[in-house]
């Protein structure tokens, strides 16, 4: 059997699809219930529904064999698991944003950051050489660099309209292509490589 | 409340614990005694300097620091091996020799699920000993030292440094960039080494060859394929290496107990050749790390060649938890109890067991209700009174 551990929210019905598409049967996920675990009709797989910051701690602590995440939230933990495969869905961008126009805002020499993705944060401005003071934020960014609480905004940018509903533009566009991946755990890999290699492999083949 | 607190990521171990810990620790003691490893400690606190200005310098953010009386800065030894090198290269003298210890190490960052800042190992060091004999039998040791613990159906997975140091070898990536990739590889992210290759306009065949590393593990078969992907002499040595372990492990009979991994590339200023770790389905983290690092002791003032491994024992105990092979409490032998003014007598007779070898408790209480109370404590229960001796 293989534990999955998949994102709630943005990712869940678009990562289902995915796994249906690979010829797993995933007909509980579609079921209206409060569970958490779900176990396939057949049996060979079973679901974790986690919260999306969560999925590489299962994954890496081998309780979920394989998980998959967003490329931001893998970037901001830094976990040790393996990054198998692109999945191509959920696609967004991790931006800098704050006042249209306010490019300036970039070089100011005590720039205030408000973010979800205060470890990716933190590694980008040390990489520039440039100070910035990190506000972390769990929820409604966009409402730090309007209500003075920072100068910008460091956060995932989809289809950009809750930036502009908040009278706010992409400044810069710091890593591109955020996707989902299919992560693995390092040992299940090895040890269950008969079970999860094929899978992979359709998985694979169902992106290209 | 907080002085009453432990900080994040270290643990006090119980008794029942500290039990199964302690007998652990002496299994594996005496299998390394036997094997003709000699014994090694060495000092929690070290310089800063040691462990900074050296080519395999530990990273800053992992140690755990502390300022001395004279102001130097002091560290929580960061990792065995190093220490071992260290001694090794400047207190012993040229001969070979076999070494092991039981030691911490202190990670700042390792707080986690199966990690800890605070890690108790066991581990062994062959010093002073080169080529495929010397790696399969360390390779043989560290698989005798599982079964040792009372695991059942793990895997060690081997793979070799040297083959990816010899992809790379003249493609001109800047260190710092092969480095980023051989990150990349170890963590099977093929998209970002890729990204990293191209934009620095490696050749194709390289490329192609390094892209392939994430998929080449398995079983021996991996070999071949690996044999056939690269014209590079240095990558081709270490596959012929890793045929030649995997030929005297197969002779010695384990040949079902490894795979192998040539993605596996862990740090090249650390590791020289041979690198391999122990998996267990029940733990989703190696319970054994190991590997040959050469240059480890050169940074000290001496070369001297090595191949060690660690086992991570609060691991082991975790995994053999989930196996279900965890002994219960040990029992007492005996339990001696006596009335009171027979003080004198039933101390003398527990002496006398202690000294047969037997593990006994003597209670600070008297009469036959203390020693009804024994029972479930010890297999047998001794009542000293004034007509003598009674078992019940």
């Amino acid at each position: 059997m293989i534990c999955f551990a998949l994102a709630k929210g943005r990712l869940a019905e678009e990562s289902a699809a995915l796994l249906e598409k690979c010829g797993i049967d995933t007909s509980v996920l579609k079921e209206d219930t409060r569970k958490l675990i779900l176990t396939s009709a057949d049996g060979g797989y079973r679901f974790f529904l986690v919260k999306p910051s969560d999925v590489p701690t299962y994954v890496e602590a081998g309780v979920a064999d394989l998980g998959i995440a967003g490329k931001d939230t893998l970037m901001e933990q830094d976990k040790d698991l393996y990054e198998m495969l692109d999945l191509k869905i959920g696609e967004c961008r991790l931006c800098i944003a704050g006042a249209p126009g306010r490019r300036d805002a970039l070089t100011n020499p005590h720039l205030r950051v408000a973010t979800k993705y205060v470890n990716t944060a933190r590694r980008v401005f040390a990489e520039r050489d440039e100070e910035a003071e990190i506000i972390p934020l769990n929820g409604s960014i966009e409402l730090a660099p309007v209500t003075g609480l920072s100068d910008v905004i460091f956060d995932i940018v989809q289809s950009g309209s809750t930036l502009k509903a908040n009278g706010l533009a992409v400044l810069e566009e710091v890593y591109g292509h955020i996707t989902a991946r299919l992560v693995a755990n390092k040992v299940s890999l090895k040890l269950k490589a008969a079970e999860i290699l094929p899978l992979v492999a359709r998985l694979k083949e169902a992106v290209s | 409340m907080v002085y009453r607190k432990l900080p994040a990521g270290v643990q006090d171990v119980l008794p029942e614990e500290c039990t199964l810990l302690n007998s652990l620790k002496d299994r594996l003691q005496s299998r390394f005694t036997r094997a003709g490893f000699r014994p090694v400690l060495s000092g929690a606190l070290e310089y800063y300097d040691t462990y900074s200005e050296i080519a395999n310098a530990v990273p800053q953010e992992k140690m755990f620091k502390m300022t001395d009386t004279d102001g130097k800065l002091l560290v929580l030894r960061p990792d065995m091996t190093l220490a071992i090198a260290r001694i090794a290269a400047t207190k012993l003298g040229d001969a070979p020799v076999r070494l092991s210890y039981f030691a911490d190490k202190w990670d700042m960052q390792g707080a986690g699920s199966i990690s800890s800042r605070e890690i108790f190992q066991a581990g062994v060091e062959c010093l002073g000993e080169e080529g495929a004999l010397s790696d399969a039998q360390t390779v043989a040791f560290a698989i005798e030292c599982l079964k040792e613990t009372g695991l059942t159906g793990f895997t060690v997975d081997l793979g070799h440094v040297g083959y990816f140091k010899g992809i790379l070898a003249g493609c001109g990536l800047s260190a710092a960039d092969a480095e980023r990739v051989r990150r990349f590889v170890n963590a099977k992210d093929s998209l970002n080494a890729e990204r990293i290759l191209r934009g620095a306009h490696v050749k194709e065949s390289t490329l192609n060859t390094v892209l392939a590393l994430p998929a080449l593990f398995g079983g021996a078969e991996v070999l071949d394929r690996a044999e056939q992907l690269t014209e590079n002499e240095e990558a081709r040595e270490a596959v012929r290496h890793l045929k030649r372990v995997y030929g005297i492990l197969c002779d010695m009979g384990y040949r079902d107990t490894v795979c192998f991994d040539l993605g596996a590339v862990r740090r090249l200023s650390y590791y020289s050749g041979i690198v391999f770790s122990g998996l267990l389905r029940e733990l989703g983290a190696p319970v054994l790390s190991g590997g040959r690092y050469d240059r480890l002791a050169d940074d000290f003032g001496k070369h001297i060649p090595a191949v060690g491994f660690a086992m991570g024992l609060k691991r082991i105990l975790i995994a053999l938890e989930r196996q279900k092979k965890l002994p219960p409490a040990p029992l007492a032998d005996v339990a001696v109890v006596c009335d009171e003014g027979e003080e004198g007598d039933a101390y003398r007779y527990y002496l006398t067991l202690l000294s047969e070898g037997k593990k006994v408790i003597f209670p600070p209480e008297y009469g036959e209700e203390a020693a009804l109370r024994c029972k479930g404590k010890a297999k047998k229960v001794i009542l000293i009174g004034k007509e003598g001796m009674e078992e019940l």
